[in-house]
């Protein structure tokens, strides 16, 4: 009986058991650096182009907000699903988020928007809303009437033959104003989202 | 003399062995199962209807949502539907890499299922085991992709971020970790007794019994159906050889062994991959367009299939997803849980055919 007591003790009461009870630590718990956690801001200037709201998948998750230092970006915990894909889609690097940006320049990736104004003829009737709300006409011709005519071609929307014609699509900032002014319901506009690789170098 | 006596017995819908709650009624003669039905329906999420009239770049997310387990196939089977629609073309490397990390989400869900099953035997050693390895397989994810579980890597034209060099390295290393670890709980699986016990003929599900039922994935494999699997349809897996791993038994210890055997194919797929690796772009760009599709790729537990209807814009007007578990789920309560001879190998059974509800229910 005291030999098999002798024998029990000498097996579990050996002094590194005993060190490692009394002294274990579990190591702290650490992010990795290629996490992709929500995006923090780079200090960079933002321009107000709105790609990152456009991209995000998640409702509510960002807002472009007005600081005393310009415009800023604000990403609202526990809406956002850290998908990363306004990071991708800022064209001036404003946010980061794990390796994205890093990724980005490394590959030379991102995200491009086009937009696509389509126009249901048969639902137009020519009220001339959309063309006059229009933000990017407003810069081009303020001068414009509120029917929507105007002298100069070089507008985003015009009014002509009694329908709202499309006639610089490219100058579209996907804003989606003149959808929000249509009073029945004829003009939509689509945020084309595009992944590509070596884009060209921004002027 | 002992009396037997015909019970109802219902399993779950909340029980310890399960993850996700389903019901399955048995009606027995004493532990005798003499036939079993599924009751489903407890966690609905309607996410099909979230989807319609969103744009590609929301639905890739909520895609990815249908599932947390085998959330890349999700994925990928969207974004390959949106491309045959519009024709947008892949690059090799991009195809590579979205191979990579389909076959590190299949290791993964493949481990916990047969974590699940082996905790369900009550070999709780194995299964804590093999949530330390597949541990290492999710650290590799999140390398590659930087989330571990909503990888959201593949979008239209290729793939998020390339495979650093580093990074590259770093899976080819942990593979061979988690290539010997995988080899020697096979051995463990495969050689003990008590497992043995508790897995070898029960729950039988025989070949035709499978074609019946249209059993798909690792438990149509296991009972020797192996043209069911959809990665021989994938030009990308065809390019790297591949051919399914096909046992004949057709029990719970069949099952769960195809699955072993998967994981080891698995990592030789990827090994293949990171071998064959070209330089080049990862994204070849391209919108997509308006159409209509039924598209089908090989999930970790069977087939999945989307039915997808986009207009011009990229929107999705129309979808549906057929998941891989509801056809294992009815193999299972109808065939394989069929005289089943005791109560204690229902939830095992059940477990063996991997059912995975969320998917099932959406």
């Amino acid at each position: 009986m005291a030999l098999s007591l002798v024998a029990y003790i000498r097996e579990f009461a050996r002094w590194e058991w005993a060190r490692k009870f009394l002294a274990a630590r579990t190591a702290p718990l650490v992010i990795p650096p290629y996490f992709r956690n929500y995006p923090e801001l780079t200090g960079k200037t933002c321009t107000h182009h709105l790609f990152c709201m456009m991209a995000c998948p998640a409702p509510g998750a960002i807002d472009v907000i007005r600081t005393p230092e310009g415009w800023q970006p604000r990403i609202h915990i526990g809406h956002c699903i850290r998908c990363g894909l306004c990071v991708e889609a800022c064209p001036n690097g404003v946010l980061s988020s794990g390796r994205i940006l890093e990724s980005m320049f490394r590959d030379n990736t991102r995200l491009s928007f086009s937009f696509k104004i389509d126009v249901d003829l048969d639902k137009c009737m020519g009220c001339g809303n959309c063309a006059v709300a229009c933000p990017v006409n407003k810069l081009i011709d303020a001068q414009m009437s509120h029917g929507g005519r105007a002298s100069t071609d070089d507008l985003l929307l015009k009014l002509s033959d009694g329908k709202c014609r499309v006639l610089h699509v490219e100058k579209c900032t996907g804003c989606k104003t003149c959808e929000h002014h249509c009073p029945n319901e004829a003009i939509s506009v689509a945020r084309l989202l595009e992944a590509v690789h070596a884009p060209e170098e921004e002027p | 003399m002992k009396r037997t006596v015909d019970v109802s017995i219902p399993v779950g819908p909340v029980h310890p062995c399960w993850k996700e709650p389903a019901r399955v009624k048995c009606e027995t003669r004493g532990e005798y199962v003499v036939s079993a039905e599924v009751e489903l329906g407890y966690m609905k999420k309607g996410i099909e209807r979230i989807m319609k009239g969103r744009p590609w770049q929301e639905v890739m997310f909520l895609a990815e949502r249908v599932c947390g387990i085998c959330s890349v196939i999700h994925n990928m089977v969207f974004i390959e539907a949106l491309e045959h629609i519009s024709g947008i073309e892949v690059p090799r490397r991009a195809a590579l890499l979205r191979v990579i990390v389909n076959e590190l989400d299949r290791m993964q869900s493949h481990i916990l299922a047969n974590f699940s099953y082996c905790y369900t035997i009550e070999h709780e050693t194995l299964a804590m085991y093999l949530l330390d390895v597949r541990e290492k397989v999710m650290d590799q994810l999140e390398r590659i992709t930087g989330a571990r579980v909503t990888c959201a890597y593949i979008v239209p034209g290729g793939v998020r971020f390339d495979l650093r060099p580093e990074d590259g390295q770093a899976l080819r290393q942990s593979l061979s970790a988690i290539e010997q670890e995988i080899t020697r709980y096979t051995d463990m699986f495969s050689s003990g007794p008590l497992i043995a016990f508790r897995s070898k003929g029960i729950g039988i599900l025989t070949k035709e019994a499978a074609r019946e039922a249209y059993a798909v994935g690792p438990t149509a494999r296991a009972s020797g159906l192996g043209d069911i699997d959809r990665r021989l349809r994938h030009p990308t897996y065809q390019s790297l050889g591949f051919s399914p791993v096909v046992r004949t038994e057709g029990d719970n210890y069949a099952r769960i062994m195809v699955r072993f055997q998967e994981i080891v194919q698995s990592i030789g797929l990827i090994r293949k991959c990171l071998d064959e690796l070209p330089e080049g772009p990862i994204r070849g760009g391209g919108i997509p367009g308006a159409g209509e599709i039924v598209y089908s790729g090989e999930a970790p537990r069977g087939e999945l299939s989307y039915f997808v209807k986009t207009d011009s814009a990229g929107r999705v007007l129309e979808i549906s997803i057929q998941t891989p578990s509801i056809m294992n789920i009815e193999a299972c309560c109808h065939y394989m849980l069929k005289g089943v001879s005791s109560l204690a190998d229902v939830t095992s059974t059940f477990v063996s055919s991997d059912p995975c509800i969320a998917c099932t229910e959406r």
